[in-house]
């Protein structure tokens, strides 16, 4: 949906572009615009529902700009958040003025979804009626779970199944109702005991909540999601990938929602090897940082020859890693 | 007879615990979990650990590693002379890490050391599971290829080949692999002709084998 997004002043993205494809994994070093280029994309989700701006689109503004290009059909369509600072952007301006089908793609942008998963939200129980959309934390996991189960239980069943592929020390995933409207999730264990979500390991637990991502029947059209790997053993990363892949290259009819996602594992990035072109480096250097397209590097092919994409990148040649003194 | 894997995916171990009990034609008992590497050169790096874990912690008779050839250096029968070792080959290498790690160890419970075996997929392991498939893809295709410098195909076309898809699930890849291996589960011949880098893994598992024991005897 989106295709490319240009930086100017903002934050320590000071003046850099990138282009998004419909999978994207940003690696960089902590403070290198990771967190910046997600949050654009959230406020221009926010300023998408507001009216447009009446100023000029080319009147260069003194504030941090932020440009946003989109794939087709919207790629006559161009967007700019215009902020008085780094916390505050409040204009999105238009060109073309008016434009056709910016209708569309503004209802589009407000299904754009962003996650920091947090597994001490993801355990707490969740108000039955709130399970339409995971909320950013997964704080209403098990209302969600609740919600695709009585809505859409064959998309349940399919969650359900491939979550006890992944976790086989589990034979049931138990939704059960609380007083008060709540309701509370579970897994049961192989042997019969049953686990409250309380005490499932945190791995479990964002597992859970990336399951219920891949498996929305309604999934957003760009979903952005903060440290993929966070509490994940490397060997599940792989089905990790597989979950976001789902997403991004639907089998099953849905549309495609763009990803992007960052990681700080090694063995995350080692799964990018055979596409490159999915990968972004951020790049810092001193205060500013730019974003760099692994697959514009012209000797990835023979670099890959000695060894893994992720030992690379932790090695610092394709750079993406932290200043040292 | 028990037997560990090293390979660089669930899915290549799948298909070959297929394949090593059907040429070693027994019943066989897998050290599990699998062990895993991170591709090139990073099997290499962690086969030595591996070996000394096996010799010295485990019951394991051997230890079969399967790796991809990618654009290495192909294995041929030159590289088989007493003495040779290409150090751009990859069946080379790893000869030469269980060698060279191995002979250090003492004998421990009645074992001289775990019995190597090696396999290099060239290019890929998705060609071993196109044998039987597609005549067109054998490894002296490969090898004919890279001498004219013209390769007969590419690794992700097999990859498309064999999944239908360029960015097959882990689920698929598993799917996919057994399904195919199974062409192989009662006559390896055709794989190991037309594959001489599956034919090395053969021929390092039968000549270990001792039949009156049952055990794998050093090479």
């Amino acid at each position: 949906m989106i295709a490319s997004i240009a930086f100017h002043r903002f934050r320590a993205l000071r003046d850099t572009r990138v282009s998004l494809a419909p999978f994207n994994l940003v690696v960089g070093p902590n403070g290198s615009g990771k967190t910046s280029l997600m949050e654009a994309i959230l406020r221009l989700r926010t300023l998408s529902a507001l009216p447009v701006s009446e100023v000029p689109f080319r009147r260069e503004m003194a504030g941090p700009e932020i440009e946003f290009g989109f794939d087709p059909p919207f790629d006559g369509l161009r967007v700019k958040l215009g902020c008085e600072s780094d916390a505050v952007c409040d204009t999105l301006r238009l060109e073309p003025a008016g434009g056709g089908r910016w209708g569309d793609l503004r209802w589009r942008l407000s299904t754009v979804r962003g996650y920091v998963l947090d597994h001490d939200a993801l355990a707490g129980p969740g108000r039955r009626e709130d399970g339409a959309e995971l909320a950013r934390d997964g704080g209403n996991l098990a209302a969600v779970l609740s919600h695709l189960q009585r809505e859409q239980p064959a998309a349940f069943a399919g969650l359900v199944a491939e979550a006890l592929r992944l976790m086989p020390e589990f034979r049931a995933l138990l939704i059960e109702d609380r007083p008060e409207g709540l309701v509370g999730l579970s897994l049961q264990l192989v042997e019969g005991a049953v686990l409250p979500a309380s005490e499932l390991s945190q791995g479990t637990l964002y597992l859970l909540g990336l399951l219920a991502l891949a498996f929305d029947p309604r999934p957003p059209r760009l979903l952005c999601i903060e440290e993929i790997d966070r509490g994940l053993h490397p060997r599940t990363l792989r089905q990790v990938r597989d979950l976001l892949y789902r997403l991004a290259y639907p089998v099953d009819g849905r549309e495609p929602v763009q990803v992007l996602t960052t990681s700080h594992s090694p063995y995350f990035i080692d799964l990018f090897r055979d596409h490159p072109e999915e990968v972004i480096i951020s790049q810092k250097v001193g205060r500013a940082a730019r974003f760099e397209r692994l697959s514009d590097r012209p000797d990835l092919p023979e670099l890959l020859q000695e060894g893994s994409l992720g030992d690379m990148w932790f090695s610092g040649i394709l750079g993406g890693v932290p200043e040292e003194r | 007879m028990k037997v560990a894997l090293l390979s660089e995916s669930p899915a290549d171990e799948a298909a070959l615990r297929v394949l090593v009990a059907a040429v070693l034609r027994r019943p066989l008992d897998f050290v599990g979990p699998g062990y895993r590497a991170r591709g090139w050169p990073n099997v290499a790096q962690v086969m030595p650990a591996v070996l000394r874990h096996l010799h010295f912690n485990t019951d394991a008779d051997a230890l079969v590693v399967v790796v991809d050839a990618d654009d290495s250096v192909v294995h041929t029968a030159e590289h088989d002379r007493p003495g040779y070792f290409h150090p751009h080959c990859r069946m080379c290498r790893l000869r030469a890490v269980h060698r060279q790690t191995t002979r250090r160890f003492p004998a421990i419970n009645g074992r001289e050391r775990v019995l190597r075996s090696v396999g290099v997929a060239v290019p890929a392991i998705e060609a071993w599971y196109l044998c039987g498939r597609d005549d067109q893809v054998t490894e002296a295709a490969w090898l004919a290829g890279a001498q004219s410098g013209r390769a007969p195909y590419s690794r992700a076309e097999l990859k498309l080949r064999v999944y239908g898809t360029d960015r097959p699930s882990l689920a698929l890849e598993i799917e996919r692999a057994l399904a195919e291996v199974e062409r192989h589960r009662v006559d390896t011949r055709r794989l190991e002709h037309e594959f001489p880098g599956f034919a090395a893994l053969a021929t390092d598992l039968r000549s270990g084998v001792s039949p009156a024991q049952g055990r794998a005897e050093m090479l």
